[in-house]
This record gives C-alpha cells, sequence and structure tokens, in this order.
C-alpha cells in the first residue's frame, strides 16, 4: 500500500509509532473532541426537534447555500492560481528571491479584520482608486467581493504549500526522460509535474477550503450590505441576539453543521489524497521537473505577478499605511491630516503588554502545533489520513464556537488562563500546521530515510539527519502559518481572557467598537511587522540551509 | 467581577475612579463586545455558573435576555432615586444614554432634518442603515421605527425604494459618509462627534421628531455571592453618582442623572425611544420582517 512512499518518520520502530498513536488521539480527545462533544450537548438541549428546526430554518439554509458557493468557487481559483504561481517560480519563469517570496506572501501578513479595511480604502467607493481616477471597484461589497478578498488571501497559503512540496525533493530524472523522449515544457508540466503535485494540490484545496468556510472578517463587512450571511456570520449574529438555551441550541447546531459540512468535503479529498499516493507509490522515484529544464523566464509572466502583487498587495498595504496614519476618516491622504497617535494608542500601556502576550503566544503556538503535526504525519499511512481529518476538525469550528465549547470544558480549572487561550489556539490551528507538513511529506523519497535506517541510525537519528533537514521548508511553513493565524485571531481570545492575559485583539475590538479605522489600521500594520521580521529571518536561514543541501540547484 | 460592552476608554476612568476611591478594592473586568460578551455568558452558564457579580452592557434588548435566562438579581439599590423612571426595570437600571442620530456629510446640500427625510428623493441612494442584527443598539432604531405612528415596517420599503442600504455597524455609517460613500446615515452621536472633532467631514443631524434614546444598563447578577455582593453593589453605587457619572461624560457620553452636563447638544434638542417592553422578544421575529422588506 503507501508504506513505499507515505512513511519518513520513525515509522520502522513499532513502539514508537503506536505511542504516537496513543499521543496524537488523547491530544485530539481533549483539545478537539471534548469540546465539540460540549457544543452538541447544548444543540441537544433543547431537544431534537430543536436541532431539527435549525436544520429547516431558511436562513440557516441560504447561508449554508453562501458558505459553499464561495468555499467552492475561492477554493478552485486560488488553488490554481497559487499553484501556476508555484511553478512558475521553479520553471526559473521567474527567479525566485527573496523579494519575490516575500511579496507574494505580503497578503497573508494582514489579518483578516484589516483585509477588507485595506480594500475598502484601495477600491472602494470614496477610496484610493475612487479619488484618483474616479473609479471604483464595483460588486467589492457583495459575493464578487468576498470571493476575490477571501481568494487573494489565501493564494499565498497555497502557493506555500505547493512550494514547500517542491522543496521537499528535487529528482529530475522523470521530466529529463519525459524531455529526452521529446514531451514540450507544457506536455512535461501536465503529464509529470501536476499528477505529482496532486498531494500538494488537495492539501492546499482542503486547507483554502475550511478557511472559506471559516472565513468571518470578510463577509460580515462586505455581505452585510446585501444581507449576504455566511454560516460564520450567523454563528456571530446569533450570539448577538441573545443568550438563552434556544440561541444556544441554534449557534452548536450552526457550529456543527460547518463541522460536517467540512468533514464531507475533507473526506472526499482525503480519499482522492490516498489513492495519488498510492499511484504514486507505483511510480518509485519520482520527482519535479528540475528548474534547468524549465520554460525560460519569460517577460510576459513576470509582468503579469508583478501586476497582480502591485494590485492584491501593494496598494492595499499603501492605503492600510495611509489610513493608519490619518487623523480621522474622509480626510484626504496628505501630510496636514497625518497624526502618529494611532501608533501611540496601539503601543502604549495595556496594548503594548497585549501585544507582547500575543506575540509570545504565537510563538508558542506555531512551534507546539509543529511539534504535534509532525507527530501525526510521523504516524504514517492509512492512521495518518484517519487521524488528520479528525485533526482538521478543530479547524471547521468556528472560532465563538469552539471558544464557548473549550470554556464549558475546562473554564472551571483553566477559566482566564493563558493555557486556554492556547489550547483553543492549537485546536485551531493543528490542521494548518498538519496539511502544511503533509504536502511536504507525501513528496518525501522514502528511500533516503530506509537507506538511513538500514546503514543502523536509530530512528532520532534518522529523524535529526535526515527527515527533519529535508522537511525543513515544510516544517518552516507549519510554523509561520500558525504563528500568523494565533496573531490575527480576533474571536477567540477575545472570548476566553482573563484578569491578567488579554491579547491584542482585546484591544483591536475595542478599536473597532469605536469605529476608529486609524487605530485598527495601525493595529493591523504593527501586527504585520512581527510577522514580516519572521518571514524575512526564516527566509534566510531556509535558504543557507537549502544551499548547504542541494548546492547550486535551489539558489538560482 | 465585571462584564462589560461598555467602550475600554470609559470602563477604565469608571473603574479607575472607583478603585481610587475605595482603596484596596480591585474591580476585575472582562470587556469585550455584545457577541464575545454572550459566548462567555454562554460557557459560564454550562460550567458552573456565570462568574460575574455586575454586567453592565449596552442596550436594554441583551440585558433583558439576560433577565430570562434568570442570570440577573433584583435591583439591589432601590433607594437611589436620580435614575429616571422609564430607564428602569425590576432588574436593571440605565447609566448613560446613547442617542441615535442623523450624520451627514457636510457638503450635503440640503441638509435633512427628520427621519422621514431618508426617504426623500433628494437623497436616492445616499442614505446608510447600520445592520440592525450586529449589535443592539442598531436594532433599537428599527425598533423605534416599526412602533413610530406614520413610520412602521413601511419606513423601511420606503427606504428600500429610495436605494438606502444595510452597512455592517453603527461606526461603519460615520466612516463612510465621512468617505462619501454615502451622503448620510443612522448612527450613535458619539462615535460621530469624535470622528467630527478629530476632523472628519461630517455634521451631526439631531432629526426630528428627536434622537432615538437607548440607555446602557447596569445589574447585579443572582450568583452573586455575599462577600462580593457589597463590593458589586458599592461598584454600582458609584456608576450612579456624581462622580462617576462624571466620568462617563468625560468620555463621551450622556450621564443619566440630571444635574451632570453630558457633551453638548444642539438647542431645543428632544429625544424619542422606543417601547422597549413591547419589543423584549420580539426581535427575532422584527429582524425577519425587517429583512424580508429591507435587505432581499
Amino acid at each position: 500500500m503507501s508504506r513505499a512512499a507515505s512513511t519518513p518518520a520513525p515509522r520502522g520502530t513499532g513502539v514508537v509509532r503506536v505511542l504516537g498513536i496513543v499521543a496524537v488521539v488523547a491530544l485530539l480527545g481533549v483539545l478537539v473532541a471534548t469540546p465539540l462533544v460540549s457544543l452538541a450537548r447544548g444543540a441537544l438541549d433543547q431537544g431534537w426537534s430543536t436541532m431539527a428546526e435549525v436544520l429547516r430554518d431558511a436562513d440557516v439554509m441560504t447561508a449554508l447555500w453562501h458558505t459553499v458557493l464561495l468555499a467552492v468557487i475561492v477554493t478552485v481559483i486560488s488553488v490554481s492560481l497559487g499553484s501556476a504561481l508555484a511553478i512558475a517560480f521553479d520553471r526559473a519563469m521567474i527567479r525566485a528571491t527573496a523579494g519575490w517570496r516575500l511579496a507574494l506572501l505580503l497578503p497573508m501578513l494582514v489579518p483578516q479584520f484589516a483585509v477588507t479595511l485595506s480594500w475598502t480604502q484601495a477600491y472602494g467607493p470614496g477610496g484610493f482608486s475612487d479619488h484618483l481616477f474616479g473609479v471604483a471597484l464595483p460588486g467589492l461589497y457583495g459575493p464578487l467581493g468576498i470571493g476575490l478578498l477571501l481568494t487573494v488571501d489565501s493564494v499565498p497559503l497555497t502557493w506555500l504549500i505547493v512550494t514547500a512540496a517542491m522543496a521537499v525533493r528535487r529528482e529530475p530524472d522523470l521530466a529529463r526522460a519525459a524531455r529526452a523522449s521529446g514531451a514540450g515544457p507544457w506536455a512535461t508540466l501536465w503529464t509529470i509535474d501536476l499528477p505529482l503535485l496532486r498531494p500538494a494540490l488537495t492539501a492546499a484545496a482542503a486547507v483554502v477550503f475550511v478557511s472559506s468556510v471559516n472565513s468571518f472578517a470578510v463577509p460580515q463587512v462586505l455581505g452585510s450590505a446585501q444581507g449576504y450571511q455566511t454560516l460564520a456570520t450567523l454563528v456571530y449574529q446569533q450570539l448577538t441576539l441573545s443568550v438563552g438555551p434556544e440561541a444556544f441550541a441554534q449557534l452548536s447546531t450552526t457550529a456543527l453543521l460547518m463541522v460536517a459540512l467540512v468533514l464531507v468535503a475533507l473526506a472526499g479529498a482525503d480519499r482522492g489524497l490516498g489513492r495519488v499516493v498510492r499511484g504514486q507509490a507505483r511510480y518509485g522515484a519520482s520527482g519535479m521537473s528540475p528548474a534547468s529544464a524549465g520554460i525560460r523566464s519569460n517577460r510576459l509572466v513576470v509582468g503579469g505577478v508583478a501586476a497582480y502583487v502591485v494590485l492584491t498587495s501593494v496598494l492595499p498595504l499603501l492605503a492600510l499605511v495611509l489610513a493608519s496614519l490619518s487623523r480621522a476618516a474622509g480626510l484626504l491622504p496628505e501630510p496636514k491630516n497625518w497624526t502618529p497617535s494611532n501608533y501611540v494608542v496601539a503601543l502604549t500601556g495595556q496594548a503594548g503588554v497585549a501585544l507582547t502576550r500575543s506575540v509570545v503566544l504565537a510563538v508558542v503556538a506555531g512551534l507546539v502545533v509543529t511539534v504535534i503535526a509532525s507527530l501525526v504525519v510521523g504516524v504514517g499511512g492509512e492512521s495518518r489520513r484517519r487521524l488528520g481529518t479528525a485533526v482538521t476538525l478543530g479547524f471547521a469550528i468556528p472560532g465563538s464556537a469552539l471558544a464557548v465549547g473549550t470554556l464549558i470544558a475546562y473554564g472551571t480549572w483553566l477559566g482566564g488562563s493563558v493555557i486556554i487561550i492556547l489550547m483553543a489556539y492549537l485546536a485551531k490551528s493543528w490542521a494548518l500546521g498538519h496539511r502544511a507538513l503533509l504536502a511536504g511529506v507525501d513528496r518525501m523519497p522514502p528511500e533516503l530515510t530506509r537507506a538511513g535506517r538500514a546503514s543502523g541510525a536509530s530512528p532520532v537519528t534518522v529523524l535529526r539527519t535526515i527527515t527533519a533537514p529535508l522537511m525543513a521548508t515544510a516544517l518552516a511553513t507549519s510554523f509561520g502559518i500558525v504563528v500568523l493565524f494565533a496573531l490575527h485571531e480576533l474571536t477567540m481570545s477575545s472570548i476566553l481572557y482573563g484578569p491578567d492575559t488579554a491579547t491584542f485583539a482585546v484591544v483591536v475590538l475595542n478599536q473597532q467598537q469605536l469605529g476608529e479605522i486609524g487605530g485598527s489600521a495601525a493595529m493591523a500594520v504593527i501586527l504585520t511587522l512581527p510577522a514580516l521580521l519572521l518571514l524575512g529571518v526564516g527566509t534566510l536561514l531556509l535558504r543557507r540551509r537549502e544551499h548547504r543541501l542541494h548546492p547550486g540547484e535551489v539558489r538560482r | 467581577m465585571l462584564y462589560t460592552s461598555v467602550t475600554q476608554e470609559t470602563i477604565d476612568a469608571v473603574v479607575g475612579g472607583y478603585e481610587k476611591a475605595h482603596p484596596g478594592e480591585k474591580v476585575t473586568v472582562f470587556r469585550a463586545p455584545t457577541g464575545q460578551l454572550n459566548a462567555r455568558i454562554a460557557a459560564d452558564q454550562r460550567s458552573g455558573g456565570l462568574r460575574a457579580d455586575v454586567i453592565w452592557g449596552t442596550d436594554p434588548l441583551s440585558m433583558r435576555s439576560y433577565t430570562d435566562q434568570h442570570l440577573l438579581a433584583p435591583w439591589p439599590l432601590p433607594q437611589l432615586t436620580s435614575v429616571p423612571e422609564q430607564y428602569r426595570t425590576p432588574e436593571f437600571w440605565g447609566t448613560r444614554l446613547l442617542y441615535l442620530v442623523m450624520v451627514a456629510h457636510k457638503d450635503l446640500k440640503p441638509q435633512p432634518t427628520a427621519w422621514t427625510d431618508l426617504t426623500n428623493s433628494a437623497y436616492r441612494g445616499k442614505v446608510a442603515v447600520p445592520d440592525p442584527a450586529f449589535a443592539g443598539s442598531a436594532f433599537a432604531a428599527l425598533g423605534y421605527f416599526s412602533q413610530a405612528p406614520g413610520m412602521g415596517m413601511d419606513f423601511y420599503g420606503a427606504l428600500r425604494a429610495n436605494g438606502a442600504k444595510q452597512v455592517a455597524s453603527i461606526p461603519d455609517v460615520v466612516t463612510e459618509v465621512a468617505q462619501g460613500r454615502y451622503q448620510l446615515g443612522i448612527t450613535l452621536d458619539s462615535g460621530a462627534r469624535t470622528a467630527m472633532k478629530k476632523g472628519s467631514p461630517i455634521v451631526i443631524v439631531w432629526p426630528k421628531p428627536g434622537a432615538i434614546v437607548l440607555y446602557s444598563p447596569i445589574a447585579m447578577t443572582a450568583q452573586t455571592a455575599r462577600p462580593t455582593g457589597s463590593a458589586a453593589r458599592e461598584f454600582m453605587r458609584y456608576v450612579l453618582s456624581t462622580e462617576g457619572q462624571q466620568h462617563i461624560a468625560d468620555t463621551g457620553w450622556q450621564p443619566i442623572i440630571a444635574g451632570v452636563p453630558g457633551p453638548p447638544q444642539p438647542a431645543g434638542a428632544t429625544s424619542v425611544s422606543p417601547d422597549w417592553a413591547a419589543l423584549f422578544g420580539h426581535q427575532q421575529e422584527l429582524l425577519a420582517t425587517y429583512r424580508s422588506i429591507f435587505v432581499k
């Protein structure tokens, strides 16, 4: 079966593997299952009839339809665009400089709560483009705008995951053979590269689908104008209107509906993935085509990507920075209307402390998730697939509902502590780390670890000297994605925080409640800075490491 | 422990003042927007009971939903007479007043003068209405219009016919009018005043027959244990004292007790109020009707 292709970690020793499975199952029980059970009990509090009523409710069904439609469209476009970019880099159509990498990752660094702000400031009526050229982006407020922003927001993620998969291994035999047999670059791409990338594409699609289903900030602001509800906005609305048992049953049922939706989608994706992995095992040695065999630098592609980066990242970010400097809404973006006061608010007093706490929490979450995600991936085989699906359930639960479930389960002992916030972060972002690692590990050459073991190396040595270095990009991707997620998260920590554990989210939400777009923008800018720094350092370290591993090939 | 959705600056001022006046006492605050606050309360209820001694909300409707859950104790300070009758219920009393007014771009001509002007064809496609489902304060407008004689839900039909649009939140109305996406809309006076002070090109219109007033209520919870009970009462007493009310006024809100001057209002400003008692328990129906008329 999938033995040959999919198991790089210390699977050889049965005991280690069993211990790994036990640890993962225990963690899943604590982080995901227990809160989910709390929610399910809430859904059934009022009996099955209330649950059935919710499922028959026209608003819920409309929101479900909107959610599915958006998620499918966003996933298809984002995966196509993200992998096209990854391939463009791999085929040296674009030189993979650090600058390009940073530019493509930019949208991910902007917190979702500020994405809408940055776009409406850049392209909305009364925004940048409207001021300068009298043109506003039509349909920005409504389903089109929501879809567009979610796509732009998720393209870096798919690009990262596909790139991580490509970086794990470059074994050019297959592609060279194809080219030698007369296949053109496009035919090679179509018949060799894309099929080999399917595991990564599936992993990316799963992450994008689930995050679209879960997205709250974007549809809340842009959908409201047309009464365009998604399940995530509906859940929040149910919470705002009432705190009664019926409302709670509604909320829990809607949350479980989201979990079910994601489960169905993932089951499909993972089954597809399983088939691909098994198919690949028959291929034996396989690999991406080498960079040198690619289509040569192509000005059109570079121009297109540059335009994409400018339109989707640079201008919205510029608009965000200008908004953060603005004294008040509606003033022209001129120096005389600028003030540093928004930054002062964001950095002084409690806000500064909260920011530090958020950064530390995010880094810890990033580390822990990367470790526990490696555990799942290390398990290998059929168990990995099943555990992976279970891990993703945590991500499927909307933030507000997951926070409620976690509080019900552990509030008595851990309420108000940093631990409970961390637990919710882990439950929710484990899937992000998992998918990032999975994309990489499925392209790991199994014979390397086997050779290591055969030469007498212990599983730990194999992990340290072979697997970890090869997986460096995937591990770093996992860490980075989780840190960003935790830094940008607003809902869960604002429900879970206690007297001495307020996160930056609490400060941000207050600014939003006050309608201080300058303050919100300044906070978004501040949140992107540590991420930029981290990314810059990470890119540098990785390049060094890759250079050591594949001298001459990666740095081109 | 205080659970509240009141904005941070006001909470900091009032709690700071209270702690200064009561050396050695410490108020623990959980502050979050209503949705998050309700999530916390729902979780508390299902894991050992509400942890708050006092809840200080933004609007009477969410407070009423706590009453229905038997979360609140009977009002513990009946001897305070400074709070007007209409802002009292058996469990919670008002602490400050919030006014829903019109905000208009300063270049808009002619400026509107009455709520009914929102349906005037001169403002076709220029009106922003905050989503009543996302905040209790925005719901107050829906509550008032649905009950007001000569308006009712037909008013929303007329608004829609006039091209009025829903935006996500009350502060969004101010931002979008300031930036010119809309020319006028319904919002809270405090946010509009802050934006104006900072230089946003907007004006506040105090429409006829009056600004829609809602009160921000406070209550002691039923769970309050005896030792914290007296502190909870003391805190509530402070919020309704001249000093506490002054802090409220200083942070931009209208104090509820007479004699403490609030933010400026135009001469002869009047206010109207929804009949809260008639709205309690009917939010969902009203929202459904609203959506069928105005949004879909």
